[in-house]
């Protein structure tokens, strides 16, 4: 018996889940194909339910579901392993790249560069790599994933990029040699960035520093005004706490 | 026709129910007054007095109808070992394990950034001065294996380290007469992942 809309052994990731009823569970996920949805997973509470640590963020897992409309069912899903569970600092970056897509992406919009992405992503932070590189990185494919790509290969004049000169850059504008006739939000970012943020490569230390100010000024843009919960909240509850070390800074889990 | 104001009254009190809606509200109010009175006098009074005399242990931050719970009360227990945990129900259940014998710190939740859940709805604030009453030495982190329980035990770690307690978390791994080849995948995978040395 074929049900309606059923997909199955779809690749995916567990974003977000929350209570449904008594033992049910309303989990967002990002899958391969079909972008991010929302499934219920029936009697995923009940204390001896299988579900429960399958269901868990932040692993690979094969998802089939069933159903039509906004909310499918969740018919089965399947470990897939590879990762160990993320702790410590590598766990917040995981809360905030999971929260930049609930905020960002639309549901059932199938963006492909999007969950290699993501996998990747979390592959660098289960290991052992530089977490600010692992954040640009994502950040960076995430906003070109949407559609949003700064231009970095020339500047506004058509000319190609300097290594050396400096360029203003702003959101839905090309790299600007010279600086802009009023104030408007933007920031400096040299020539040898550029190319870097072309090319991928975050190894420089510079590269990270220059491309964090350019991420937090295009990511702003793209949430419009409302700030994320995960640095946020973390950095609200530090300070209320009177902490001085080890909790993360505005905007920026990845920074010591 | 419009229902009369008190009965509305009374579907909209039980909306604030988790996972109950406008439909259960009035499947609950019809019930409580056409087939059950006696019952509905009994759970008045019950929400009433529990909102009079119930408060939070001023230690422990479980609920209880004493300023010290029970618990926190008792002197034969140990005083050096803090064990924080999530929710009341967390803690019934690792006393009918009778496996600890020294004192809670109940969250009353779990940091939660998706949810907006942030270290102050969870007291860490009162389980940092609780820690810090100089008579506890390890403080035992027994938040769920969530991910959101994980944080919230990232957070305390974080916030009590350098600060000379001992910090420690229960354990994860196979459960006990678990048998490799039932047991969940998840749950197998992260044994090994996390397993002990047993000979150098």
């Amino acid at each position: 018996m074929s049900q309606p809309g059923k997909v199955d052994r779809q690749p995916g990731y567990v974003l977000h889940t929350q209570a449904y009823r008594e033992t049910s569970l309303l989990v967002d996920v990002l899958t391969r194909d079909h972008g991010r949805l929302v499934l219920v997973a029936r009697g995923a509470r009940r204390p001896k339910a299988e579900l429960r640590g399958v269901l868990l963020p932040f692993h690979p897992l094969l998802l089939a579901w069933f159903g039509k409309g906004e909310v499918r069912t969740l018919h089965s899903a399947d470990w897939q392993g590879g990762l160990p569970q993320l702790s410590g600092r590598p766990l917040l970056c995981g809360f905030y790249f999971n929260e930049l897509l609930m905020r960002l992406t639309a549901r059932e919009d199938p963006l492909p560069a999007l969950y290699p992405l993501y996998g990747e992503a979390l592959q660098g932070l289960a290991g052992a790599a530089d977490l600010g590189s692992v954040v640009r990185r994502f950040e960076m494919g995430l906003v070109r994933a949407l559609g949003y790509s700064p231009l970095l290969s020339q500047d506004a004049a058509g000319r190609p990029i300097e290594p050396a000169r400096h360029y203003f850059c702003r959101p839905g504008e090309a790299p600007d040699a010279d600086a802009p006739p009023a104030a408007v939000r933007g920031v400096w970012l040299s020539g040898a960035t550029l190319q870097a943020l072309a090319d991928d490569d975050y190894t420089l230390a510079s590269t990270q520093r220059e491309a964090r100010s350019l991420t937090r000024l295009l990511l702003a843009e793209l949430l419009d005004g409302t700030p994320l919960m995960t640095p946020r909240l973390l950095e609200a509850g530090a300070g209320a706490l009177s902490l001085t070390t080890g909790w993360p800074k505005a905007a920026d889990p990845s920074t010591e | 026709m419009k229902n009369p104001p008190s009965l509305d009254q009374l579907i909209a009190a039980l909306k604030v129910l988790p996972g109950v809606g406008p439909k259960s509200a009035q499947r609950m109010a019809f019930h409580l007054l056409q087939r059950d009175q006696a019952g509905a006098l009994k759970l008045a009074r019950a929400i009433g007095q529990a909102l009079e005399n119930l408060q939070h242990c001023e230690r422990c931050n479980t609920f209880s109808e004493t300023a010290l719970c029970n618990l926190c009360a008792d002197a034969s227990r140990r005083q050096d070992q803090l064990c924080v945990v999530e929710m009341p129900a967390d803690l019934m259940t690792m006393e009918q394990a009778q496996c600890f014998e020294g004192l809670y710190f109940v969250l009353m939740g779990r940091v939660s950034p998706m949810d907006g859940i942030g270290p102050r709805d969870v007291h860490l604030d009162r389980l940092l001065n609780r820690a810090l009453d100089g008579q506890v030495e390890e403080v035992i982190l027994a938040t769920n294996f969530t991910a959101e329980g994980e944080l919230t035990a990232n957070m305390i770690t974080e916030l009590l380290r350098s600060r000379g307690l001992r910090v420690s978390r229960i354990a994860r791994g196979m459960p006990v007469g678990g048998e490799v080849e039932y047991v969940d995948l998840g749950t197998l995978a992260q044994s090994l992942y996390e397993r002990r040395t047993l000979s150098e």
